[in-house]
């Protein structure tokens, strides 16, 4: 009790006079601002991906692919297995007791990033007759839903936002001729609003695509996955692979993104060092600032590891308010900014976790750049501190 | 100069807070060399890349007709023509990303920048199920000539109903400086014969160069408009065209690299003026002393001045040091496919960790 006693005291009267040493405790907290900063606009990219694909899968869903697919635009499921599939045990039925499956294709069609007039791809994905309704967040925001059987198409509101000529009314060059864009639609911030949006089959005659990618289908229940995969795996008419959908997006989404963020942290790395070594520096300027307030302390009775402890908490209380900074300055820049990487329309993410991430950063850097100069101030013998000018 | 051992005693009475601060310089240059040797690469690719190559491809996926090939070559303003099949897939580990690129015999004529000498080029046309491996790729996946080499190919089905491209490997062959990724040369008379019979007689793409690089733009424009109601509707661009907007899959390498620039130097601003300031307030009466010996003003501010500046300059000289050191390892620690290319320490970098380190300097003064 006396020890955190003890601690507390020497705590208080060591943040008190942080004052005193404004410009020296900046150093450790533009140092770590600056490390967090660049840390968390960096994974606020791959955050931002991440979360567009999760948002996109739903546990309720499966995806059907073709056997060893690993996305949709390889995989064939042919029209000929594709009732086979829906009426498998564990799918959900509609009031007319229709199967709430999508046949859908995937293809991709030139376009023009409107930031920098660079040329890339814009998924275009068919909707059947159940593309909707299996979809609860997909809501039409301006303009109409394509009919069926129309050579008519939707945008996203994210891939209107990034790609030119994408907004109601204008058209876009298809294999047949221009179809207009007759809406524009968001579905939660997900991938799915990165892509523009036909009718299945209208687009399987328009693109000759003479099978379909993937059939996404409502289970009856998030539990009934086990029973609709058995189903169809044990099926030898079919050779096709069946994931939720939480997982088929688990694994892009992971697939996607490792090296950015590899990057991000190894960039991360090489700041945190730079701050490392000034944090070292700072704490043993305020060690050997404090020498005779210190001493005086031990000099009163004050045991050696409160001064260490006290030491060590000035670092890290430096460093995390560096850190928050840091994360603040990132967030007012990017977070929610909508950006895009090759195909994929998503928002940059500052998240609690990647602020939690900040933190621990931090923590870990001024404990590093706090424990030896904390050791050397608990260290130092108290006569010698006293005579010292 | 006779201030010199002045300024050095000042440093080394302290050796730890130099050899931090030194460090810290170090540390914040090497990042800054990085990210600008980083920008300069791909500055440097996009120049590298020609703009006398133009590209056909499918607009829709899909494949083009080999006929084309020779409608195509009749266009006014296309000087060569190649055919190209590609089958893509992974090596041995899904994440292990493979791209084989077949070419036909106008290949050789449509990549004349390329390091591949004749008799590779024989090579290749001479063994069907052969290819050629450049060095980025065959130090990666540990091959040499004569090894073996099997695709798994998901999307690519043979004619023999697998999945599985098999390759000899003929020859190592040399990088070229705008195909970061490397690349691996195949056959395309082997592609060709080895798909299903339905999809044979097709290519992939086409790649053309123009006689005239200033036409080149017109020149893909035209091939594109002349098939926007055939059958098989094309997009047509040039390299150079392809490359704009840079190259990291749609990442603003400029802005990015710049960004991460300016909070090192930052941190490192903090960092000296904090340093510079705390010696001297820790010695008031040094200073004192000196004036009192005959030192001006102006001389004392020179000796505090050039004491901020050693570990400044030495960070800077330092940390490009470094950085040059490690760019050249950033090639080989890449994944597969990624295909960043190795910062080019290029003099921008000196001179901007010199213009950096005289700021730094200024600021302090």
């Amino acid at each position: 009790m006396t020890l955190l006693r003890q601690i507390a005291i020497v705590c208080v009267l060591n943040f008190r006079n942080l004052p005193a040493r404004f410009w020296q405790s900046l150093v450790i907290v533009a140092g770590m601002a600056c490390v967090v900063g660049v840390l968390l606009a960096m994974l606020s990219l791959n955050e931002g991906m991440h979360r567009a694909y999760l948002l996109t899968g739903d546990p309720g869903r499966a995806i059907v692919v073709s056997a060893a697919a690993d996305s949709e635009s390889i995989s064939t499921i042919t029209r000929a297995v594709a009732p086979i599939i829906e009426s498998a045990p564990g799918v959900a039925k509609d009031v007319h007791n229709r199967p709430i499956a999508d046949r859908g294709i995937l293809v991709s069609i030139p376009g023009y990033r409107k930031s920098d007039h660079s040329m890339r791809s814009i998924f275009l994905r068919g909707f059947g007759p159940e593309g909707s309704a299996l979809r609860p967040d997909f809501k039409i925001v301006a303009g109409r839903m394509f009919r069926s059987g129309s050579r008519e198409l939707i945008a996203g509101t994210g891939a209107e936002g990034q790609f030119a000529g994408l907004e109601v009314g204008d058209r876009v060059i298809m294999p047949d001729g221009e179809w207009p864009v007759v809406g524009a639609f968001t579905s939660g911030r997900d991938i799915l609003e990165g892509e523009i949006i036909g009718d299945t089959d209208t687009l399987m005659t328009a693109t000759r695509h003479p099978s379909y990618n993937s059939i996404i289908v409502r289970l009856t229940s998030p539990s009934a996955f086990d029973a609709f995969k058995r189903a169809l795996t044990a099926n030898p008419a079919l050779s096709v692979t069946v994931e939720r959908q939480t997982d088929w997006y688990r694994k892009i989404s992971a697939d996607f993104s490792t090296f950015f963020a590899e990057v991000a942290y190894a960039v991360g790395i090489i700041l945190a060092c730079g701050a490392l070594f000034g944090c070292l520096n700072t704490m043993y300027a305020a060690v050997s600032a404090r020498g005779r307030e210190i001493a005086t302390l031990r000099a009163l009775g004050y045991g050696a590891f409160p001064v260490a402890v006290s030491v060590m908490l000035e670092a890290v209380l430096l460093s995390v308010t560096g850190a928050l900074i840091g994360a603040a300055i990132a967030w007012v820049l990017y977070d929610g900014q909508q950006d895009s990487l090759g195909i994929n329309v998503f928002y940059l993410s500052i998240s609690p976790g990647l602020v939690e991430l900040g933190i621990v950063w931090a923590i870990v850097v001024a404990v590093a750049g706090g424990l030896l100069p904390s050791i050397r101030a608990a260290r130092r013998p108290v006569a010698e501190a006293l005579r010292a000018t | 100069m006779k201030y010199f051992p002045l300024v050095w005693t000042a440093l080394s009475r302290k050796p730890a807070h130099a050899i931090l601060t030194l460090s810290s310089v170090t540390i914040a240059f090497m990042l800054v060399g990085l990210m600008i040797g980083l920008n300069t690469s791909f500055e440097r690719i996009t120049e590298l890349v020609r703009a006398d190559r133009i590209f056909v491809d499918p607009r829709f996926g899909g494949a083009l007709p080999l006929a084309m090939a020779r409608q195509i070559a009749g266009h006014d303003g296309v000087a060569r023509i190649a055919a190209i099949g590609v089958v893509g897939g992974y090596y041995q580990d899904q994440k292990n990303n493979v791209f084989v690129i077949f070419g036909d015999t106008g290949r050789q004529r449509t990549r004349p920048e390329w390091p591949v000498t004749p008799q590779q080029w024989k090579l290749v046309r001479d063994n069907r199920a052969g290819v050629l491996m450049s060095r980025l790729q065959a130090e990666r996946r540990h091959k040499k000539a004569g090894d073996t080499f099997v695709v798994r190919a998901p999307a690519f089905d043979k004619a023999d109903g697998t999945r599985f491209w098999a390759f000899k490997i003929l020859a190592v062959t040399g990088d070229a400086p705008a195909w970061t990724d490397g690349y691996i040369e195949g056959n395309f008379d082997y592609y060709d014969k080895s798909r299903p019979p339905a999809e044979q007689g097709n290519a992939s793409y086409f790649e053309l160069l123009a006689a005239n690089s200033s036409r080149a733009p017109a020149v893909a424009h035209a091939i594109e408009r002349s098939y926007a109601n055939s059958p098989t509707p094309v997009l047509s661009f040039t390299e150079k065209e392809g490359f704009a907007g840079g190259t990291a899959g749609g990442l603003d390498v400029a802005t990015i690299t710049r960004e991460i620039s300016l909070a090192g130097l930052v941190m490192i601003l903090f960092l000296t003026a904090n340093s510079i300031a705390q010696s001297v307030r820790e010695r008031f009466t040094e200073f004192a002393t000196l004036k009192t010996i005959g030192f001006t003003d102006r001389l004392v501010t020179w000796l505090v001045f050039l004491e901020a500046a050693a570990p400044s300059v030495a960070g800077a000289a330092l940390g490009v040091a470094l950085a040059a050191g490690l760019a050249a390892q950033v090639p080989r620690i890449c994944p597969p496919g990624w295909g960043l290319p190795a910062p080019a320490m290029a003099p921008a970098v000196y001179i901007a960790a010199a213009a950096g380190a005289v700021r730094l300097v200024g600021t302090l003064k």
